[in-house]
């Protein structure tokens, strides 16, 4: 206490005078305050009080409309409607029983349920809050509730805007679907876009696909009107609208966009994925992609209506779209990856080819079986090919063939080939949520699962099982530039970016990303004369005797391309050749089939895959011959005129020629 | 009370008498009328038709209330010299604290404030307030009285004050910084300045005036100054802050709207109103007689709070007083002068009544350092 009394009472005291001073200060300024609350609150009060009782100035939110989606020929396929909702300002309600009866018998709601939920509303949100009775109000509905509306204040009819999805299912998850922005995505999107878009409570924001990739280009801007409402809380326009100097903010409508796609083959694909044959809808997704990477069509099945989402779907359906086993939400086109099956075979050709491991003209025999270490590795049904070739492998899908081709090459021969087309890797489209797949190495294996590549796992990789995973785009890109022999493309689905005025804001060229004939970053290139002799393979993959796809001819137009089929797991030795569809759907084998077309002058690629479907010829060939049928149909309808007339006069001739009874041409067949 | 052996030694009439007897209760009533205000007011801000999300921070009020006033009586009962001992520490504690915020600091719109501690999100600025009285009260209390500063003895105080002050400016927290000058001046006032040293800085003031409005306030900033002078240049932005709050005050009139029924406040049209827009919400529902209770109850607040540095045992004791009343004062004046437009829009909270852990939590460890002078005052 020594201190304390060094600084003594009286040195304290030293003080005193100051403060007057003191209260003097802090006096005049509470008076201050006091004397402003006076001007406001008494002498300026009724005035005020007019501002905020008669003529409110609210401000309110005009939203934007997003730009819409159009196709290649311009044609919309995301619009915008009007729509319309009703709403009750308890505040203004005075008679709440009346009004609910009027206008429980415009929209078919008992009066007492409606004047129920009102209260119920009001005692939690307190009576400033409208409660909103209906979403989607008919046109009809809106001009009788718009007659109540002057016999009952509180009654409202507010405009919106909705998204409408004019396809409904189809490229449900290309388009993807809107939503009211969540609680958290809030910070987290003004984080992202540092004050270039902003986002508040209310907004709304794409939640999946194009919609929310392209959000902010699509988007707009919202703009703010103010609303002057009377005292029973109806809107008074005109009078003395500018009293505050607030002057409203129009809305700018978001950016369309040109999509890569025409309508017309998505179309053709969404029905060829929900074929009426022996297997039914398919389960998948399939993507037809020109030759310079502008994709045509893009279906991933089952799929959803998106256009529940625009006025926010019932719980029930929600968690029936989340729990679907098949996953209708997912874009099984880039979200999903698979073993590619057999359709990997030609890029392992590809690189027997090129590694010399064989040349187009050695012959390899490939018996039903192959022992291989402690196991014996199996065709994929009982044959024995004998003696083939590198084309006859790929045209019947000789698995012994390409099991001794992975022994010879090893993963990391095969791993930089798979790498340059294009898969593994993510294609690089515009589209959030894409996945990589994944070419597998020894190097990755060590790094990745600690452990040494064994030696029998070329032979499962080699024909597509086992590690490698794909997407169907990746499958589309690789396919397209072994049908270009050489040139890998980015896939893209923005041609144009239109301001409201249709003036292109933004117009995006095709990309191609390398040549795989030419020296590379991958350390391998492939030589031309290759690529002409695993295309041929794959032309008699449809074309040919033996071809697995051989069903699937299209009519004028040579295709090529590739079956495959993947186990879900591996079974015993017994068990794999039991009949597939003899097996629960889940345990059945998923079929791919990716092909181009015109062989020899390649302009559509297609991928499908087709989900327990059993195979690849079954599942996926028809799926691609509808979609190549129809842009063949609409883009070169000359050659599909000229084949038929020859097959008529074929027939004609063959019918003039020869009378052959017809039990005779049913047995030939 | 009793005054019994004030002629013996001070310190054995300390220890004689009970410990309860010595608390100011009355100041302590004062604090708790205001809390009560503030908490009804704030059940009123955030229980609005439009505000759900908010309903929450009413019960978390509460319970930063409640460890506020467990601060206020511990810190009534520990002799504040400990605390003018641990001064400098506190400064520089905190002053590590605001360099903290500059590096690993939370943002939020815009302005880098605070650091998350888990359970709590820590202001520095905040208490930076408090360690800044608390150094001024230490440094200024040994300076002899009737010797007004010059300009050398006023570096070290300035010193003190600069860093986080610049500090604090660089967030930016324009209103804290406001304060902390506001503190420092007021009690460098207190103790006695030359008076060509205040001649010196008026002049200092004028000219530096507009350099700084040139080139150290951000576009906002300026805006903010610009919209107080003509509130129609920008009514979408503060301008429209400014506007509503005024409508809002005063369409309360004599009376107020009634609890809950301000129609300003709980159809939106006012921003911010459960932390720095708290008092237009009181306004509008409890009109002039409930502003003005209010303001009453503040200036009663301050004139007690005279009265016990006026009774401090020393000069430190009494600085200490000085420093936090033109704390409290200060942030009133400037909030309230925010919302009734005789200030431009700075964003500093109402003691007591405006939502938020820190600020509170600062207020009461400020009341709590005037109690515990109180605590071990003279009576004459």
């Amino acid at each position: 206490m020594s201190d304390f009394l060094a600084t003594s009472e009286d040195e304290a005291k030293s003080y005193l005078p100051r403060y007057k001073i003191l209260y003097g200060t802090i006096i005049v300024g509470c008076l201050l305050i006091a004397g402003r609350l006076w001007t406001l609150q008494i002498l300026q009060g009724s005035e005020l009080r007019q501002f905020s009782e008669r003529n409110r100035v609210k401000e309110s939110k005009l939203p934007a409309p997003r730009g819409l989606f159009l196709d290649r020929e311009n044609r919309v396929m995301v619009d915008n409607l009007p729509g319309f909702d009703a709403s009750i300002s308890p505040q203004y309600a005075k008679k709440l029983d009346e009004t609910a009866d009027a206008v429980g018998e415009v929209l078919h709601i008992p009066g007492r349920k409606l004047a129920d939920f009102v209260r119920t509303a009001q005692r939690r949100d307190g009576p400033f809050r409208p409660v909103k009775i209906k979403d989607n109000v008919s046109l009809d509905e809106v001009f009788r509730l718009k007659l109540l509306r002057w016999d009952h204040p509180g009654l409202n009819i507010n405009e919106n805007i909705l998204r409408y999805y004019s396809m409904a299912q189809n490229a449900a998850q290309l388009f993807g679907y809107v939503g009211e922005i969540s609680k958290e995505q809030i910070p987290k999107l003004n984080d992202q876009y540092q004050g270039k878009f902003t986002f508040d409570q209310g907004d709304i924001i794409g939640k999946a696909g194009l919609e929310e990739t392209w959000d902010t280009t699509v988007r707009g801007r919202d703009g703010i009107s103010y609303v002057e409402v009377d005292a029973r809380g109806r809107e008074a326009p005109g009078e003395k609208s500018n009293y505050l100097g607030f002057k409203p903010l129009p809305a700018i409508s978001g950016y369309n966009l040109v999509l890569t796609i025409d309508k017309d083959i998505q179309e053709a694909a969404y029905k060829a994925m929900n074929r009426h044959d022996a297997i039914g809808p398919r389960v998948g997704g399939v993507v037809a992609m020109k030759a310079n990477g502008e994709i045509l069509a893009w279906v991933s099945t089952p799929s959803y209506d998106p256009n529940i989402f625009s006025t926010g779907p019932p719980p029930q359906v929600w968690s029936q779209l989340i729990n679907d086993p098949f996953r209708p939400l997912r874009n099984k086109v880039i979200q999903d990856h698979f073993s590619p099956g057999s359709t990997f075979k030609p890029i392992v050709a590809l690189a027997a080819l090129q590694e010399k491991v064989v040349t187009a003209n050695t012959y390899v025999s490939a018996p039903g079986t192959l022992k291989f270490g402690r196991r014996i590795y199996h065709e994929s049904h009982k044959v024995d090919h004998g003696a083939i070739n590198i084309m006859k492998a790929i045209e019947v899908s000789s698995n012994v063939f390409f099991y001794k081709m992975g022994i010879a090459l090893g993963i990391d021969r095969i791993a930089p080939y798979a790498r340059l087309l294009g898969l593994g890797q993510k294609s690089g489209i515009s589209l959030a949520h894409e996945v990589s797949g994944l070419i597998p190495s020894s190097e990755w294996k060590l790094k990745k699962l600690g452990e040494e590549w064994q030696p029998g796992e070329n032979l499962s990789n080699a024909i597509g099982q086992g590690f490698v995973l794909v997407t169907a785009l990746q499958m589309a890109v690789a396919y397209n530039a072994i049908g270009l022999e050489g040139t890998v493309v980015k896939p893209f689905l923005i041609k144009k970016i239109l301001n409201q005025d249709s003036k292109v804001i933004q117009e995006f060229e095709p990309t191609i990303l390398r040549d795989a004939t030419k020296p590379n970053e991958y350390g391998v290139e492939i030589d031309p004369q290759h690529f002409k002799t695993v295309k041929e393979g794959m032309r008699k993959v449809v074309e040919g005797e033996g071809g697995t796809a051989r069903g699937s001819k299209l009519m004028g137009i040579e295709m090529a391309g590739k079956t495959g089929t993947t186990q879900v797991r591996s079974f015993s030795a017994e068990e794999i050749y039991k009949r597939c569809d003899s097996r629960p759907i889940y345990l059945r084998h998923h079929g791919w089939f990716v092909a181009f077309a015109p062989f020899q002058k390649p302009e559509i690629t297609v991928a499908v895959l087709a989900q327990h479907a059993c195979s690849g010829a079954q599942g996926g060939a028809p799926v691609a011959h509808d979609v190549m049928m129809a842009y063949f149909e609409k883009y070169h309808p000359e050659l599909i005129k000229a084949a038929m007339e020859k097959k008529a006069k074929h027939e004609q001739k063959k019918e003039a020629s020869v009378k052959v009874p017809a039990s005779v041409i049913e047995e030939s067949e | 009370m009793r005054i019994a052996g004030d002629f013996l030694s001070p310190n054995l009439q300390v220890e004689e008498r009970h410990r309860f007897s010595r608390l100011d209760l009355n100041f302590a009533f004062v604090i708790l009328a205001l809390n009560l205000i503030g908490l009804i007011n704030l059940f009123s801000a955030t229980h609005g038709a439009f505000s759900k999300d908010k309903m929450d921070l009413f019960w978390m009020q509460l319970v930063w209330l409640s460890a506020g006033w467990g601060i206020y009586l511990g810190i009534t009962l520990i002799d504040y010299k400990i605390f003018v001992r641990l001064a400098y520490v506190a400064w520089a504690l905190n002053l590590a604290a605001l360099v903290a915020v500059q590096i690993v600091g939370k943002s939020s719109l815009g302005a880098t404030r605070w650091l998350d501690l888990g359970f709590f999100r820590y202001q520095p600025s905040e208490t930076a307030k408090l360690a800044l009285v608390m150094v001024l009260a230490k440094t200024l209390s040994v300076r002899d009285t009737n010797n007004p500063m010059g300009l050398t003895s006023l570096i070290w105080p300035g010193i003190l004050f600069l860093i986080p002050f610049i500090l604090t400016v660089k967030q930016p927290d324009l209103g804290t910084a406001l304060i902390l000058a506001a503190i420092s001046i007021s009690m460098c006032l207190f103790v006695g300045v030359k008076r060509g040293i205040l001649i010196f800085a008026i002049i200092v003031a004028a000219v530096a005036a507009p350099i700084v409005w040139n080139f150290g306030l951000k576009e906002y900033q300026k805006n903010r100054v610009l919209t107080f002078l003509s509130p129609g240049r920008d009514p979408r932005g503060t301008g429209y802050n400014s506007i509503q709050s005024k409508i809002a005050v005063g369409s309360g009139k004599v009376l107020g709207k009634g609890f809950r029924k301000g129609t300003q406040s709980q159809l939106e049209f006012l921003p911010e109103r459960h932390t720095d827009f708290i008092f237009s919400v009181l306004s509008e529902e409890h009109g002039f007689i409930g502003s003005v209770t209010t303001l009453g109850l503040f200036l009663i607040l301050y004139l007690m709070s005279i009265r016990i540095a006026s009774q401090a045992r020393d000069k430190a004791g009494a600085l200490i007083v000085v420093g936090v009343l033109s704390y409290m004062f200060w942030h009133m004046f400037v909030n309230m002068g925010m919302v009734i437009g005789l200030m431009p829009i700075v964003g500093v909270p109402l003691p007591l009544l405006s939502y938020g852990g820190t600020s509170l939590l600062s207020t009461m460890t400020g009341l709590g350092l005037i109690s515990s002078v109180a605590y071990r005052r003279y009576l004459f």
